[in-house]
């Protein structure tokens, strides 16, 4: 077994310590923190300097409401009384640049929550946003508590309680579109990106011929494995990484710019969508089970090849199973106890994909995730046979790529 | 250790690819600190014999046993093994190649690296440890396949054509270390088409052609065997004395005369004629019979191709 640590050893260091890995690792996180915040910071920060707001509450009953909201994103607030002539005013003052702009209120806003903004530059789509919700939300506070209704409880959505009636998933999260969706394509991703490491790095191998000098000191099927488990564990480190990063930025980052920024408060609402510890061992879990799949299958693809080219084409039938389910990925995420659903989540190289899929949007019974463990833990060690024989022949096989009947007497023979 | 005699052994072992025969009923014996030489053209089933004793193929008939033993038991220990097509992973530094390739072979890996430091410096590589191995010339890559083949202190090596692609100077270099493995009682296989590589070299040798084995002997008694009588000369003055019973004809070489003797002819008759006669002898040479020229005689000739020696005057004799 030294043999197979040897082999893992040298795949992790060389991977972990190549400039690519650092680049992907800690860039990866920096991209995705690039492409999200960092235009809507700028957005907000290159508006015009002047931050007076003059409102002009036709209704008489809305400043209150609206005041505090203006202030919290950002603007200082002073408050018009109605005249003939004040727009005309107003107008003037914000031209010149005495005011950043103003906003008008009439009968009208009470009942369609319409008002009007005018301003000498457009604000960033978010704060227009902010400023939208602010008037309407303050015309409809108004309007419910009219009628005598807790406006507040109503307007933060109210309250569904779901009370279970059989026992199947009772103890099942809430349904949570975000984490089951972009968890099934994080998992799509990752289980291809580290599976084809392990094609290339079996066809480096073998092109370079180095995998003749190893084989003389080692069983194929070891060497395939201390690869497998190699990569593997550098995917679970650069994941480590990336969710550390995320954490920090949940954690840290986000309270310190909207700390800085009040008007960014509405980031806070990515932390509700965030995963829980639970469901990020269970994506890991789904994650090595897959990865264990798919590694043997792209490693056998590997090993029946001799060039990158080859290989592009012959992965092809090993791609399709996992892009099929994320064909179905989306019906399955709407209807997780359908009879499609089920049956597809259950096949086990679908599995990572499809029952994460389910289990993360809710609903499903833990036997059924019970069962699915089971079965690609079976189909781990089955593809594993499968693959090792096709992998023991092929690494040292040259020539042309192999047919189907030629592949199954590989299988038989090794 | 067993008590067998043999370092490597193959009985009737048979490879085919598809309808191609690559190796043909092969019997061959290497006893225990010989230096032996595998002969062939290219493509006579040098490689394939070497792959199926490494366990990269399986033979289709016949057995292979290494000291004895079933060869995938004592392989991974005992046996060094520098493939004909060399290969290194080429993003990785010198010193951390090295120190894989031994620890696969079950060394330690803080003795491993230390070893592979003391054999860097002997080949002249030690400034070059913790380069890329993709920034050493293909000359130093092969020093440093070689290097990462002796690691575990085999007692066993097979090399498959371990000089192709050196600088006469490496060569050297190399030659002088297969020798000092072979005085520390190390068995060495070697293949090679270098007929006088083979010559320098061995002491046994096998000789393979189309799949077969032609031949497979102590490389002196097979010289001595087929020894045949010609004597180069090389003379200033009259040549009358080499005219004689003894002689049946002559050759012309460069710088002198091939005498072609008659079958049990002696001569150390033509030799006293010389030197009695009015003749300078500048040389007086029994031509030992080239490898070439036993291989050429037992293979058939054309199927050693353009590898092998031109048939020559033997250097050095009297002078």
């Amino acid at each position: 077994m030294s043999n197979v640590w040897a082999v893992i050893r040298r795949e992790y260091l060389q991977r972990v310590r190549s400039k690519w890995f650092v680049i992907a690792t800690i860039g990866g996180p920096l991209f995705m923190i690039g492409i999200t915040v960092l235009p809507a910071y700028f957005m907000v920060q290159n508006e015009s300097d002047s931050r007076i707001v003059a409102i002009v509450d036709g209704t008489g009953v809305l400043y209150d409401r609206v005041a505090p909201r203006f202030e919290a994103a950002g603007y200082d607030v002073r408050e018009e009384e109605w005249n003939v002539d004040i727009q005309t005013e107003l107008r003037q003052s914000t031209t010149e640049g005495d005011l950043g702009g103003f906003l008008m209120m009439d009968d009208l806003t009470l009942e369609t929550g319409d008002a009007t903004f005018y301003v000498t530059d457009r604000p960033s789509s978010i704060r227009s946003l902010s400023l939208q919700s602010a008037v309407t939300r303050s015309a409809l506070e108004y309007q419910l508590t009219q009628q005598g209704v807790d406006a507040d409880a109503m307007l933060q959505g109210g309250g569904l309680n779901i009370e279970m009636l059989s026992d199947e998933g009772a103890n099942e999260n809430e349904p949570a579109f975000f984490v089951a969706y972009i968890g099934a394509f994080f998992l799509y991703m990752v289980i291809l990106l580290y599976s084809v490491a392990v094609m290339r790095a079996t066809l480096e191998e073998k092109t370079n011929r180095v995998v003749e000098v190893i084989i003389s000191s080692m069983k194929p099927w070891h060497l395939m494995l201390g690869k497998i488990v190699g990569v593997g564990a550098v995917g679970l480190t650069q994941m480590a990484v990336w969710l550390a990063s995320g954490a920090l930025l949940a954690g840290a980052g986000i309270p310190a710019l909207v700390a800085a920024r009040p008007e960014m408060v509405g980031l806070e609402s990515i932390k509700e969508v965030l995963p829980g510890l639970g469901m990020l061992a269970l994506f890991l879990c789904f994650f090595i089970l897959g990865f264990f799949m798919f590694s043997g299958l792209y490693a056998a693809v590997g090993a029946m090849c001799n060039s990158d080219e080859e290989a592009q084409q012959a992965q092809f039938p090993v791609i399709m199973l996992l892009i099929v389910p994320i064909i179905f990925v989306m019906q399955v995420i709407q209807d997780p106890m359908s009879t499609l659903a089920t049956t597809l989540s259950l096949i086990p190289i679908f599995s990572p994909i499809l029952m994460w899929a389910r289990v993360a949007g809710g609903g499903v019974p833990a036997w059924q995730v019970g069962l699915s463990f089971v079965l690609m833990t079976i189909t781990v060690f089955a593809i594993a046979w499968l693959a090792g024989r096709i992998y023991k022949v092929g690494i040292l096989m040259a020539g042309k790529r192999p047919t189907l009947p030629e592949l199954w007497r590989w299988v038989r023979e090794a | 250790m067993s008590d067998n005699g043999y370092a490597i052994r193959l009985e009737g072992v048979t490879k085919r690819f598809g309808k191609h025969t690559a190796v043909s009923g092969f019997d061959f014996e290497v006893p225990r600190g010989v230096i032996c030489g595998l002969l062939g053209p290219n493509g006579s089933g040098k490689t394939t014999s070497i792959r199926m004793i490494m366990g990269i193929l399986n033979p289709d008939e016949g057995s292979v046993s290494l000291f004895g033993e079933d060869p995938d038991k004592t392989r991974r220990e005992k046996v060094g093994y520098l493939p004909e097509e060399r290969g290194i992973y080429k993003k990785m530094k010198v010193i951390e190649l090295l120190t894989f390739f031994a620890e696969i072979r079950g060394v330690k890996r803080s003795e491993g690296r230390k070893k592979a430091g003391v054999w860097l410096e002997r080949l002249g590589l030690s400034a070059w440890g913790d380069k890329r191995a993709d920034d050493l010339s293909k000359g130093m890559q092969q020093k440093v396949q070689f290097i990462g083949t002796v690691l575990h202190d085999p007692e066993l090596l097979i090399l498959d054509e371990p000089f192709s692609g050196l600088d006469p100077i490496n060569q050297d270099v190399l030659e002088e270390i297969v020798r000092d493995f072979h005085a520390k009682g190390t068995t060495i296989l070697f293949s090679t088409h270098l007929m006088h590589q083979a010559e320098q070299l061995c002491e046994r040798v096998c000789l393979i052609s189309n799949a077969k084995k032609v031949l497979d002997a102590d490389l002196k008694a097979l010289k001595a065997s087929e020894r045949k009588g010609i004597v180069a000369v090389e003379f200033e003055g009259p040549d009358d004395w080499i005219r004689g019973p003894e002689v049946d004809h002559t050759e012309e070489i460069d710088n002198g005369l091939h005498l072609i003797l008659r079958d049990g002819a002696d001569h150390q008759a033509i030799l006293k004629r010389g030197v009695d006669s009015e003749a300078r002898i500048l040389r007086f040479d029994l031509v030992e019979p080239k490898l070439h020229e036993i291989f050429v005689r037992h293979a058939g000739a054309g199927s050693v191709g353009d590898a092998g020696m031109p048939a020559g005057a033997h250097p050095g004799g009297v002078s």
